[in-house]
């Protein structure tokens, strides 16, 4: 038998003994994950509420009564040119009286006693990249556009914008900081549950020191061992936070996080669980 | 000479377990260290094993110095050395045949060359008939005669036997003893520590007494044994 078919027969023989504490740490493991799993859920959800908010951050130009529509393509052409904008959409006179209408039908009456010469002014709706958006940047954006010749007034909102930028920065922050806590102390509960149970066997490891075995084949068992234990761990864990998820569902709308983040999610396991059995064995070995 | 130590000290904390140790060991002899409980015997083994480096002086085991051995390098020299504990140290989920063929597979030995060597042993040892057996089905002196054909399975150079029938009656500790003079007058180099000197008849090996962490020579336990 080669060194390498001895070390695959460990693997075998660490993989199949002592089901019950094998259990026992994947539930530990799969538990500290489904704590993680819930914030991930909360936090892709939340992402995607603030990514809403961010696109709302804009600003609209009103055009001068006397531009026609093909120089107010021209004009958004121009501003769409500018760093830092994501979009610039024509509304005409027509589209604006559809669109108040349709927004405010209570003081539709208010265009009814303007009379039929009256129309709304055409506008410019701008959307600006949010990565790039604060305050100071609006209202530089805010001057330049106001000095293009046609266009009457620039509005944003002005009152709700650096709440709104400041809340979704604070938010933001407040969820990566709570994030590293997170996977750090996840990592721990991990590192800690896994080190354990191969230090549990340190008797098997106190034998194979004094056998002569090389260090990579009294390590690699474990090694094999954590990651595996790692990735069930933590895929197990994703399995019951994604049927927690769908049995919520109906109470509470939310969307479950993506493929890329629940493969994060399984590396972590694996890389938490390799550590923690790498340190048990280690510890144990010298 | 197969191991050397010179000016050998080493503590544990502030605990002095060693101290001013100067011993040779030459290849074939049967040497039993004796002394109380904490006088060091176990360390001293420890030592030779290199499970333990001295804090100062120099242990030599078959060419192998405490102070240039690498630690990739441990488990070649434990391979020349066979050990047996009072605790016997057996892996419970494993048979009487795979704990005795383990130092053999460890270091990627023939399939067959290990059903050989191990087949032969436990026939030598009077075990053949519990070869599938697991420890926990085996009584105290067949457990620690399993724990001597793994120490002897891959041929070592030394034999080291800690406190070996410390947990067996008079009658199994016997055979265990006889089992190691056999194994010593086959060219093994036997070390044994032991609380009880007597169980090694007189003339049959070396004698030395270790008193809190210090050799105080041959002599000792005859006159502890003539006071009581």
């Amino acid at each position: 038998m080669s060194l390498f078919q001895s070390a695959t027969r460990e693997v075998a023989i660490n993989l199949t003994s002592r089901p019950g504490a094998r259990l026992v740490t994947l539930l530990m493991v799969a538990l500290a994950f489904i704590v993680f799993d819930t914030f991930l859920i909360i936090s892709w959800n939340l992402q995607g509420i603030m990514d809403r908010e961010e696109n709302l951050v804009g600003m609209e130009v009103f055009l001068q009564r006397d531009i026609s529509q093909a120089q107010g393509l021209v004009i958004g052409d121009n501003i769409s040119s500018m760093p830092d904008v994501k979009s610039v959409y024509y509304v005409s006179p027509q589209e604006a009286e559809a669109l108040f209408r349709a927004e405010l039908p209570g003081r539709a009456d208010l265009l009814d006693v303007m009379g039929n010469d009256f129309r709304l002014p055409a506008s410019l709706q701008i959307v600006f990249e949010p990565e790039t958006m604060n305050q100071g940047r609006i209202t530089e954006l805010s001057r330049q556009i106001g000095s293009i010749a046609g266009v009457d007034d620039a509005v944003y909102g002005e009152d709700y914008l650096p709440g709104l930028l400041k809340t979704v920065t604070t938010i933001r922050r407040l969820v990566i900081l709570l994030g590293i806590v997170l996977v750090s102390s996840i990592s721990m509960v991990v590192f800690y549950t896994v080190r354990l149970s191969v230090v549990r066997r340190s008797l098997t490891v106190d034998i194979m020191r004094t056998v002569g075995a090389p260090w990579w084949f009294i390590r690699i068992p474990f090694v094999i061992e954590g990651v595996f234990m790692g990735v069930i761990g933590s895929a197990g864990g994703l399995a019951i936070s994604a049927i927690l998820s769908k049995v919520l569902a109906g109470a509470v709308t939310h969307r479950f996080m993506p493929l890329s983040w629940m493969t994060l999610v399984i590396l972590l396991g694996a890389i938490t669980g390799t550590v923690g059995a790498l340190a048990g064995s280690y510890e144990k070995e010298r | 000479m197969l191991v050397t130590m010179t000016g050998v000290r080493l503590s544990y904390g502030r605990w002095p377990a060693l101290d001013k140790i100067d011993m040779e060991i030459k290849q074939g002899e049967f040497l039993v260290i004796s002394g109380p409980s904490g006088a060091g015997k176990t360390t001293l083994l420890r030592l030779i094993w290199m499970g333990d480096r001295p804090d100062s002086g120099l242990v030599e085991v078959s060419g192998f110095r405490s102070d240039r051995i690498r630690r990739s390098e441990l488990p070649q020299l434990r391979r020349k050395i066979g050990i047996v504990f009072q605790d016997f140290r057996l892996l419970h989920t494993r048979t009487v045949f795979d704990n005795v063929a383990l130092p053999l597979q460890v270091t990627g030995t023939g399939k067959r060359t290990v059903q050989k060597r191990v087949i032969s042993l436990l026939a030598r040892m009077g075990l053949s008939h519990r070869r599938n057996a697991f420890p926990h089905e085996l009584s105290g002196g067949e457990q620690q005669r399993v724990a001597i054909a793994r120490a002897m399975v891959a041929h070592p150079v030394i034999l080291l036997a800690d406190e070996p029938t410390g947990n067996l009656d008079p009658e199994v500790s016997r055979e265990v003893v006889e089992l190691l003079l056999e194994i010593n007058r086959g060219g093994t180099t036997v070390v044994m520590a032991t609380h009880d000197p007597r169980q090694v008849p007189a003339g049959k090996g070396r004698f030395l007494f270790l008193d809190k962490g210090v050799l105080r020579g041959a002599d000792r336990w005859t006159e502890l044994d003539s006071e009581t």
